[in-house]
Formats: C-alpha cells, sequence, structure tokens
C-alpha cells in the first residue's frame, strides 16, 4: 500500500512537470528582426468572439508583423481576481508589451499600475481601463455611438408611430460598455418614445433577458411597439418570450455583435438590426500598437490625435466606427467582409431568407 | 406502490392515526417542519408582490411562472436526489447546458429529427452521470470534488460542442413545442380530472388493504376531506391556467417529474434503500444493501434530469449559446431543494421540495422583473429567503435532536 502511493506520487509529480514544461512556451529564435513577449488578455469565452475572432485574429497578425515574437495569452473567464492574478503571471514571465481587455474597467487599474512599475506598456483592448495614468492605448468601438446607432435604427423602424412605447434591455451593470451602450441609446429615444420598463441584465444572460421581456409583456400587457436590446444575446432572449407570449407581429428589436444566430434572426425577419463592430480592423491594429510599442515605434499616427478620457487621464484612442445592419445590408457587411460566410448563415430553414436576401 | 403497512416508522403517514390535528402540532413541535417553511415563504412573497404589482396574480403571470418554473425545478428534482444521499451534485448546471448543446447540434447542423435529438440530449446526461457516479463510487473521490471537476471539465465541452459560431438558433417545432405547447382547457381538464380519480383511488384501496391487514386506517370522511383538498388545488389551478393559454406543457413535464419520483422515492424498495443510504451509509451495508449501486444510479439520475431541464431552457430560449446552463443555474437547483425543505445533511426531505422551492426563487425573479427592480435587490431578497428556510430546518433539526427523532 505505501509502495503505491510513493509510485502515485511520483507519478503525479511526473505529471505536474510535463505539464509545466509544455506550458512555458518555447520561444522560437530566429536570425533577424525583433523578437520578445507580449501578453493578451481577454475577458471571457461565453460570448463567441473572444475565442473564435479576436484571439486568432491578433495571433495571426501579430505573426505577420514578428515572426520571432512570442503570443502569451490567457482568458480570464469573467473573473477579474482571475484576470489580475494571469496579468501578474504574464508580467513575472518577461512580457514587454500588455494587450489588456479588462473584466472590470475600474479594478483592472491595479494591473495597468503594475505594469507600469515594471516598465511594460498597456494597450487596453475593446474595454477601457478605468482611472489610471498608465494607459498607453486605447482601441475600440465608439461604444456611445453603438447606443445611438442602435436607438436611430430602432426610431428608424418604429416609423411614423405617435408616441410609441418600448422596452429597454441593457447589458451587465458591470460592463463599462454596457453603461456607454445604455447612455448612447437613452441620448437618442429620451423623449421621442415611452419607455415603459428598463431592465440592466447581469452577465449579458440571455435567459435573464427572456424572463425580463416576459415580465414587462405581463405588466404591459402585450403591448409593445419596439425592443432596445443591448446586443444579440439578450435580444434573442427578448424575441423568445414574445415568441412564447404570442406577440405577433414582432415589433423591431434591436442587438449588437453581429452573432450568426442574430444574422440569421434578421434574415428570417425576427430580429431588425444588429451593429456590426469589423473584429477584424480592431484585432489587427491592436496587434500593430503592440508591435509598435515593443519596438519604440511611435504608434501615435494610428490614432489621429484622439482621445478618450478614462477618469484620470486622456488615453490616446484608436476609434473604429460601428456599423448598423439590417436585412438589406448582411450582403454588403458581414458577408462580404467574410465575417460570416454564406455557409455559415444559409443553413437548413435559413435557406429560403437568404435567397430572398440575395445571398447565394 | 406496493404495500404502505411495512413503511419505517420514521417515514410512516402520522395522520392517519386519530387526533389528527393534536398529531400535526406534536409534529411540528418536534421539528418535523417539512414544507411549512417554503409554504410561508411563497405565501407572503406572493401577497408583498401582488400588493407591489397587481399583475402579479393576474393568469398571464401565473402561466409565465410555472413555465419559468419547469426548467430549475426538473433539475432541482434530481438534486433532491442526491441531497437525500446526504451527496452533492456540482456539476447539474454544467450538465445541462452541455445536454442541451448536444441535442441543438446533432438537430441544427447534422439535420438528426427533434426527437432524436432531445433522446440524445438525454442520454448524453445519463452518459456523463454513469461517469460521475462510477468515479465517485469506484474511487472514493467526494462527489464534492467531482462534481466539481465537472462544473469546470462540463463547461470546456460545452465550448468545444457549440464551436465557433457561438449561439445556435433552435427551430425545430417539437424543441420549441416543449416550452411553447398549451394545453387546451378540455384536455387540462381531462388530466387533472384524471389525477384526482387516480389519487382518490389510491388513497381508498391504500385504506382498505390498512384495514383488511387490521392495521388503523383513516376514517373514511378524512379520506374525503384530503381528496377535495387535493382535488381543489388542481382544478383551481387548471382553471387560473386556462384562462390565460391553458395549461403549459413544460408544467406538466415538471409536475410529471416529481409524481414520478415522489413515488419511487415513498413507495419503492429502490426508495426505501435511498433513505437508508442517505441516514447512515454504514448501517446500509450492513443491513445488505448495495449502497455503491445507489449511489451510482441517483449521480445518473441527477444528471439525467439536469439534461432534461437543460432541454427546457433550450426550448423556451430558441437557442443554447456559451452560457448555457451557467450563472444561477446551479445555485437556484439547489437553493430550490433546500428551500423546498430537504435537508443538506442526508436522508430527510421529499422529492416535492424541488417543485415548492423552485417556485419560491422563481417567484422573486418574476416579481422584481414584473415591477423592474434592479438585480441587486433581487440577489438579497433571494438569499434572505434562503436563510431563512435554511435556519428554520436548522433549528428543526435541534427540535428533532431534543426529541430523539435525529
Amino acid at each position: 500500500m505505501h509502495k503505491l502511493r510513493t509510485l502515485t506520487l511520483v507519478a503525479s509529480m511526473g505529471l505536474i512537470a510535463v505539464i509545466v514544461a509544455s506550458c512555458g512556451g518555447s520561444s522560437t529564435t530566429g536570425s533577424t528582426g525583433p523578437s520578445g513577449k507580449i501578453g493578451l488578455l481577454l475577458p471571457e469565452s461565453k460570448t463567441a468572439r473572444y475565442e473564435t475572432k479576436d484571439r486568432p485574429l491578433f495571433t495571426n497578425k501579430l505573426k505577420a508583423l514578428c515572426p520571432n515574437c512570442t503570443l502569451l495569452y490567457n482568458n480570464a473567464n469573467q473573473d477579474s481576481s482571475v484576470q489580475q492574478t494571469q496579468a501578474e503571471a504574464m508580467l513575472t514571465n518577461g512580457v514587454k508589451v500588455l494587450v489588456l481587455d479588462p473584466v472590470d474597467g475600474k479594478s483592472a487599474a491595479a494591473i495597468a499600475d503594475k505594469a507600469k512599475q515594471q516598465g511594460v506598456p498597456v494597450v487596453s483592448y475593446d474595454r477601457l481601463i478605468l482611472n489610471t495614468a498608465n494607459v498607453n492605448f486605447y482601441i475600440s468601438f465608439d461604444n456611445a455611438k453603438v447606443g445611438q446607432l442602435q436607438g436611430t435604427s430602432l426610431l428608424t423602424a418604429l416609423g411614423s408611430k405617435t408616441n410609441p412605447s418600448i422596452v429597454m434591455i441593457n447589458g451587465d451593470p458591470a460592463d463599462n460598455n454596457a453603461k456607454l451602450f445604455k447612455q448612447g441609446a437613452h441620448s437618442v429615444l429620451d423623449g421621442k418614445v415611452q419607455i415603459k420598463k428598463e431592465y440592466d441584465t447581469p452577465s449579458w444572460s440571455p435567459d435573464k433577458a427572456h424572463d425580463e421581456m416576459a415580465q414587462a409583456l405581463t405588466a404591459l400587457g402585450n403591448k409593445v411597439d419596439g425592443v432596445y436590446a443591448a446586443n444579440d444575446g439578450t435580444g434573442g432572449g427578448a424575441i423568445s418570450a414574445m415568441v412564447s407570449a404570442g406577440v405577433n407581429p414582432l415589433p423591431p428589436v434591436t442587438g449588437q455583435d453581429a452573432e450568426l444566430a442574430a444574422i440569421q434572426r434578421i434574415l428570417a425577419g425576427q430580429q431588425y438590426m444588429t451593429v456590426y463592430k469589423a473584429i477584424v480592423p480592431e484585432a489587427e491594429q491592436a496587434a500593430q500598437l503592440a508591435f509598435d510599442l515593443l519596438t519604440s515605434a511611435s504608434a501615435s499616427s494610428m490614432t489621429n490625435g484622439k482621445t478618450t478620457n478614462n477618469g484620470t487621464a486622456d488615453v490616446p484612442s484608436v476609434l473604429l466606427n460601428p456599423v448598423a445592419v439590417t436585412k438589406d445590408n448582411v450582403k454588403t457587411t458581414v458577408v462580404a467582409d467574410g465575417f460570416w460566410t454564406k455557409a455559415d448563415i444559409c443553413t437548413g430553414t435559413y435557406v429560403a431568407a437568404c435567397t430572398a436576401a440575395g445571398i447565394n | 406502490m406496493s404495500t404502505v403497512a411495512d413503511k419505517p416508522p420514521a417515514l410512516a403517514e402520522d395522520e392517519d392515526q386519530p387526533g389528527f390535528a393534536l398529531q400535526a402540532w406534536r409534529r411540528l413541535r418536534q421539528g418535523e417542519l417539512g414544507p411549512l417553511p417554503a409554504l410561508l415563504a411563497l405565501a407572503l412573497i406572493w401577497a408583498a408582490f401582488q400588493i407591489a404589482n397587481p399583475n402579479f396574480l393576474s393568469p398571464r403571470n401565473l402561466s409565465n411562472l410555472v413555465s419559468q418554473t419547469a426548467a430549475v425545478g426538473t433539475i432541482s428534482v434530481g438534486v433532491v436526489l442526491v441531497l437525500l444521499l446526504g451527496e452533492i451534485d456540482l456539476s447539474v448546471g454544467q450538465v445541462s447546458g452541455l445536454s442541451a448543446a448536444v441535442m441543438t447540434v446533432l438537430n441544427v447542423q447534422h439535420g438528426i429529427p427533434g426527437p432524436v435529438a432531445i433522446i440524445a440530449g438525454i442520454m448524453t446526461g445519463a452518459l456523463i452521470g454513469l461517469l460521475q457516479g462510477f468515479w465517485i463510487t469506484r474511487f472514493g473521490v467526494p462527489s464534492f470534488i467531482v462534481t466539481l471537476a465537472g462544473l469546470i471539465g462540463w463547461q470546456g465541452a460545452l465550448l468545444y460542442v457549440l464551436g465557433q459560431t457561438g449561439t445556435i438558433n433552435i427551430n425545430d417545432p417539437v424543441i420549441i413545442g416543449l416550452t411553447g405547447t398549451f394545453l387546451s382547457p378540455v384536455v387540462g381538464y381531462g388530466i387533472g380530472v384524471l389525477a384526482v380519480v387516480v389519487y382518490a383511488a389510491n388513497l381508498v384501496i391504500g385504506q382498505r388493504r390498512r384495514r383488511a391487514a387490521g392495521l388503523e386506517a383513516a376514517p373514511i370522511n378524512r379520506l374525503a376531506v384530503r381528496i377535495g383538498i387535493v382535488a381543489a388545488a388542481i382544478l383551481v389551478a387548471i382553471g387560473v391556467l386556462s384562462a390565460d393559454r391553458g395549461v403549459p406543457l413544460a408544467g406538466l413535464i415538471l409536475v410529471g417529474f416529481v409524481v414520478l419520483f415522489d413515488l419511487i422515492v415513498r413507495r419503492t424498495t429502490y426508495g426505501r434503500h435511498l433513505f437508508a443510504v442517505g441516514g447512515n451509509a454504514e448501517a446500509a451495508r450492513r443491513a445488505g444493501i448495495s449502497v455503491n449501486t445507489i449511489r451510482l444510479s441517483v449521480f445518473v439520475l441527477a444528471s439525467t434530469l439536469a439534461a432534461c431541464g437543460g432541454i427546457l431552457f433550450a426550448s423556451r430560449l430558441f437557442a443554447v449559446n456559451y452560457s448555457s446552463g451557467g450563472g444561477d443555474v446551479l445555485i437556484d437547483a439547489i437553493a430550490a431543494a433546500v428551500i423546498g425543505g430537504t435537508s443538506l445533511f442526508g436522508g430527510r426531505g421529499t422529492v416535492w421540495s424541488a417543485l415548492l422551492g423552485a417556485f419560491v426563487i422563481q417567484s422573486i425573479e418574476n416579481g422584481l422583473d414584473l415591477i423592474a427592480l434592479p438585480s441587486t435587490v433581487k440577489y438579497m431578497v433571494t438569499g434572505a429567503v434562503m436563510l431563512f428556510a435554511v435556519t428554520l430546518d436548522a433549528i428543526a433539526r435541534q427540535g428533532r435532536q431534543a426529541s430523539g427523532r435525529a
């Protein structure tokens, strides 16, 4: 028995050694060009974009710019203290540039400050790191503009209806971007529509959004002219709630992220619009910024002098333009960019809708 | 379903003895609270929300409430079984998400018909339960650890199964119909009347058997009162739901699971073995019960029920996504069982507590959404109700110990 236990112990130690060794990564030492470690920290894996778009796009662009660089990657799974640990591990591993998409903008200030102490520049990716002067660049979409775009589209869809009633389903109250979307939408909608019910949806949960919408419909006796949903997940939840409650025809519903499921719903006429944020330029320009910071080249040409105030400092910013996608321009935006292919979208019940929208 | 006479004394239905009211009071004093705290909480919650918003007790909202409760309640039935055993299953949330994802991917991406895909999803849950149960019984690793590993691991499997696209829409009429179907009043009342008849026949036959065996049996008028109460409750519920869109199929599925597992737990040898293992595993082993077989089977049942709950979630949302089965699903399922009166210490509780507790939790969420209060309040209220219910259970436990019944 004793021997067996020793054997198990030795075996598990060996296993751990193998795992640690394989995680250590091997930097390919080429002969020419700059080299160094760059850290990429993404916030969660439950939204499709981070693992399927941002990470591979960033990795490929960086590889093209700097074949000798090593990318260290980690995903915090929506836990800000996990992200802090991951960032500390990267700094310990000697990254030269940190590209950080914070779970929580405020607590990420601690990460930026620590990086600064070790002389590592920080790029705030997609979400802004708040209340610290130690952020070198911020790259994202103009998020207040996203909210405005959603609000304007909703007004267009509502057309000439007088004093329409809408329900607002906002995003996660802990997410700074969700706050910006909400503000942007209010700036357009307030005074033109009656906001009958408004919810913040913890963790952007589609199931929660479904419940919120079901309850709003109960309280309003199914009388809703339009739904502001902050992203495609919550929009999908709102739509399923309305279908279950027998709302017919469906009122216009907004969204964001151009998820495949949302593009399909738009073609099928269930969802009115989504906001397409071309992740390709965002991820690739972030890789470019990281590379410029690594090689000490001036990266400021990309910002055109734009800055964003994070509560403490004006952070030089690359702000990309979001695009509203409705049934009419699915073909010329997400399909034309290869964000989703015809093979992705036009499956099963959506074939007819694809043909109607001219995607073939 | 067989003999009522040979039940162990701790589980016997004491109200079948004279002096019913006195008996009931004595049991309360001794800490046999049963579903009382949950019923009390439910009444308070409903009253408070009805005052805050007159739509709360409307047929439409009660119908919503039933639909919303179905998924968590189904998962919670499995949790109750595990808790009766004195174990825990932390993986039910992720298993529900993964099983629903398997069903959806098979149906949408591989064109497998809805009913077959549903069965495949349920089988996924059963297989996971078999694996976890095997690990727990074969290697003696605590269920807390094995299912904690499951909680993390099956999340990864969910991301893998869903692949690159993230959210997948479901359009299959059979899958959507699980929660989107409402029974017509004729069918609804038909099922209700049938249920009452079966219940009444069961009681009367049970009483005849007891009398024939020379045991004490309740007088016929007390049986009539019990049947009357149950019949009224069932028919009022069906009446209210029929005033809206009809009895939701999802609600019927949940009640079906609850009744089925309640019968299994209370009326079969298997159920008695389950209680025995939960009460004292070593004593059960010495009595010749195959403890490991019972344990393994309960983990299979828990994961299978989790799969069924996950499929109901997906059916309601018309979609699965990366967050399916995550978030509050696990916490809600465990809290529902505990709020309903199932003890965390094993061997004590009923399957009905899953239904009752799920109703309590869902009523809070439903009501707070109806008046559109922020989620900060929602979490605090849910926490407070759970603490209240479990505290009562703990106090009751002291009462039981004092009276030598625990």
